[in-house]
């Protein structure tokens, strides 16, 4: 046997990998919109790679910065694209967003990481190497459900080339000083579109990092890794701000002096974008430093800190597996003791005789799901908004769209197409239900704000349907309250609401 | 012992406000927040840190851990602030049994490996996918246990009240009825949410909930170990009878 012989040539095989990479990346949004088609959505309708695309962009370009993009924000900004491409089908949009984050998420494989297999032909063994990652994965923040997007994620938003985002930086500043010098300007924008892209992708793969030295979950090196890469990171960063404010000047002192007027327009973007990415090499700076304190803080932590307990633990094979080929009555013990637990704490609450004096009086409301456990307003939280209760923006939007129906009738449907926003909508729904069958035992405290906003109106069913993507049932018709309205004709629950 | 330290008021002060805030499942630890100062102070103050758990010991509560949605509190079992499966719903031993499934079969689909706890990630579960998860892993058992017990000792194994029943009922309104095992999965991703363990994703999709870092934390921490050990006192006593 000889050694290995090259594949194709020495040259195309020292590029193979990362070349297979760089396909491999994009496969997932191909297989999202195969898997579309099975979900009725056509591909020839919707750019499903576009929202795809878009979906990253939104995801990264958020990252960096203070306030990462929630999971909604990002569906409502996909499900605006996504009736952009075909306004005649924008019923459909909402699916078409689902579609394309549940690919993103891979949701076909329970959410874990897409996996391909690389054959590795340079030794004299054939070797199967894995190469596995995410695009998306979301993360709880503070405010809920965030996305965050990984390194490869970030790749593709730069171009699909799997290169060193930090290296990447600095080359496009040779190519840009290059194009200056040349005068090639129409270039020199693009250079600066990419320059700011990629700061924007460096932002988002730190942001990453510093978001590790926050938490206490030890899966990082902290004794090299994590040190070697802030340092590298704020080297590089501080490296760049230097370039950026000569960049800049040199630009500036270009377009002072120019007097053509493409020169000069074209110069006057390259300011803008320079601009830009000076200031995320700014905020990434600030970021960087205070890293460097919760790091060494958090390096004192875990040394100190007691490790709790070892988690090894396979829940499917070592408890739930052995649990149920258990006899039913010792099966339970172990899942009520799993049940127990798992469902953390609850706090005791007393109770006040007026309220239970209330709850028996009132007259008895079926619910179909378990009674949530209403929150006390605890310690300084009291004095901050309910939030069982609709932003008084919301509340004012809703009064703006039932106002209409004041002056003329209107039909609800029409209503619920005017408003501007999911929660509008839901409260002029929740209003026109209210005029329609108010609840007899209202008390002061409604919480949603329909009894207010529902005064004055009546609701009126004429038998026409109603198929909005919030509710379903009979399309009221609202208009200014009568003297003497008659009683209702059909059950409340007739209208049901969609869940959003 | 030498190593008591006293505590200053004001400290204790600042702890008890974090488990209380720890306390209230809709308190989010938002920049600028009181919340949020109090959470950074445990993160990177030890002494801080030692007041808050052994407050919370006194009171009864665990600190799992401190998660960027806000600190989380385990309860020790009969104290206080312990949550019991019972006080949710009255139910009868197979009820209990199907809950005590479909909670275990929850966090099995979300977290089948350990590596799996210590994944920041949120885990997204979908309502007929875990129903779907719980029925593959009984019918993988009784194929491969085929020859395993008698008959009347499969018959009565766990499993069994399951897969006895019906996936989806339905109302005459077209929702899911009780005494299918898809409202269960529902009513007990619904209990999650109350508890602020899961949240619901409707941008997703109607039956989709994220799994929050609590839940995530409680089963590994707490909930994981605590079934374990059930098992483990159960071959006991059959090793020993």
């Amino acid at each position: 046997m000889t050694a290995a012989a090259s594949v194709v040539s020495p040259a195309a095989d020292a590029t193979a990998r990362a070349r297979w990479r760089a396909l491999a990346l994009t496969d997932p949004i191909a297989r999202l919109v195969r898997n579309a088609a099975h979900a009725g959505i056509d591909d020839e309708l919707f750019d499903l790679r576009q929202l795809a695309l878009a979906a990253v962009d939104l995801v990264v370009g958020s990252m960096g910065f203070a306030r990462e993009a929630t999971l909604e924000e990002v569906a409502e900004d996909l499900t605006a694209l996504a009736a952009r491409m075909r306004p005649d089908r924008a019923h459909q949009a909402r699916d078409v967003a689902q579609v394309v984050l549940k690919g993103l998420l891979n949701e076909a494989h329970e959410h874990r990481r897409f996996t391909y297999w690389f054959a590795d032909l340079s030794g004299e063994r054939v070797e199967r190497e894995p190469y596995s990652f995410r695009l998306l994965s979301l993360r709880e923040a503070e405010y809920g459900p965030v996305l965050v997007a990984s390194d490869q994620a970030i790749t593709l938003f730069l171009h699909g080339l799997d290169v060193d985002l930090e290296d990447a930086d600095r080359a496009l500043a040779h190519v840009l000083q290059r194009q200056l010098d040349d005068r090639r300007f129409d270039a020199a924008v693009r250079t600066a579109a990419q320059a700011e892209r990629t700061s924007v992708g460096i932002a988002a793969t730190l942001s990453e990092l510093l978001d590790a030295t926050r938490r206490d979950v030890g899966s990082h090196d902290w004794l090299v890794d994590v040190p070697e890469r802030l340092a590298i990171a704020r080297r590089h960063v501080e490296e760049r701000i230097g370039e950026d404010d000569r960049f800049l000047e040199h630009v500036q002192s270009g377009l002072d002096a120019e007097t053509s007027g493409d020169v000069r327009a074209a110069s006057g973007r390259i300011v803008d974008l320079l601009g830009r990415v000076r200031q995320v090499h700014l905020d990434l700076e600030r970021r960087l430093v205070g890293a460097r304190e919760v790091f060494l803080a958090a390096q004192v932590r875990q040394r100190l800190a007691k490790r709790r307990r070892l988690r090894m633990l396979a829940l499917g094979e070592d408890v739930l597996r052995p649990a149920l080929v258990l006899p039913r009555e010792q099966a339970v013990e172990v899942t009520t003791a799993f049940a127990d637990r798992s469902l953390g704490v609850s706090v005791p609450r007393l109770v006040r005789f007026d309220d239970l004096l209330d709850q028996l009086w009132a007259p008895p409301r079926q619910r179909e799901a378990v009674e949530p456990v209403t929150e006390e307003a605890g310690l300084d939280e009291a004095a901050e908004e309910d939030v069982q209760r609709y932003p008084a923006a919301v509340v004012e939007a809703a009064r703006e769209v039932l106002d209409g129906a004041r002056v003329e009738p209107a039909r609800l449907s029409d209503l619920l197409d005017g408003c501007g926003s999911d929660e509008v909508a839901e409260l002029v729904l929740l209003s026109a239900l209210w005029a329609f069958a108010p609840d007899p035992v209202a008390d002061e405290e409604e919480p949603d704000g329909s009894v207010e906003l529902a005064a004055g109106l009546a609701a009126e069913d004429d038998g026409t349907r109603l198929d909005h993507r919030l509710a379903r049932g009979r399309d009221l018709l609202l208009r200014a309250a009568a003297p003497e309205e008659g009683g209702p004709g059909v059950e409340e629950d007739e209208l049901e609401l969609v869940a959003p | 012992m030498s190593n008591s330290v006293a505590a200053d008021l004001t400290e204790v002060r600042a702890a008890a406000e974090l488990v209380a805030f720890g306390l209230q499942r809709r308190a989010r630890p938002v920049e600028g927040s009181d919340y949020r100062a109090l959470l950074d102070r445990y993160r990177s103050e030890l002494r801080f840190r030692d007041v808050v758990d052994t407050m919370a010991e006194g009171l009864g509560l665990e600190v799992l851990g401190t998660p960027r949605s806000g600190i989380v509190l385990a309860p020790e079992p009969g104290g206080a602030f312990a949550t019991r499966l019972a006080d949710l719903r009255t139910m009868d031993q197979a009820e209990r049994l199907v809950f005590g499934l479909v909670l275990l079969g929850i966090a099995a689909y979300a977290y089948p490996q350990d590596v799996d706890f210590d994944d920041p990630e949120t885990k997204l579960v979908d309502v007929v996918k875990v129903d779907e998860f719980l029925r593959s892993a009984i019918d993988t058992l009784q194929g491969q246990e085929g020859g395993e017990g008698t008959p009347e000792e499969r018959a009565r194994a766990a499993a069994e009240v399951y897969a006895d029943m019906p996936q989806l009922i339905t109302t005459q309104t077209g929702r899911r009825a009780r005494g299918c095992t898809l409202k269960v999965i529902e009513d007990a991703l619904g209990w999650l949410v109350d508890q602020g363990a899961a949240r619901e994703a409707t941008s997703l999709g109607p039956d989709v909930y994220h799994l929050t870092d609590r839940f995530r934390l409680l089963v590994a921490d707490s909930a994981g170990g605590a079934a374990l050990d059930a098992l483990r006192e159960l071959r006991a006593v059959g090793g020993a009878a």
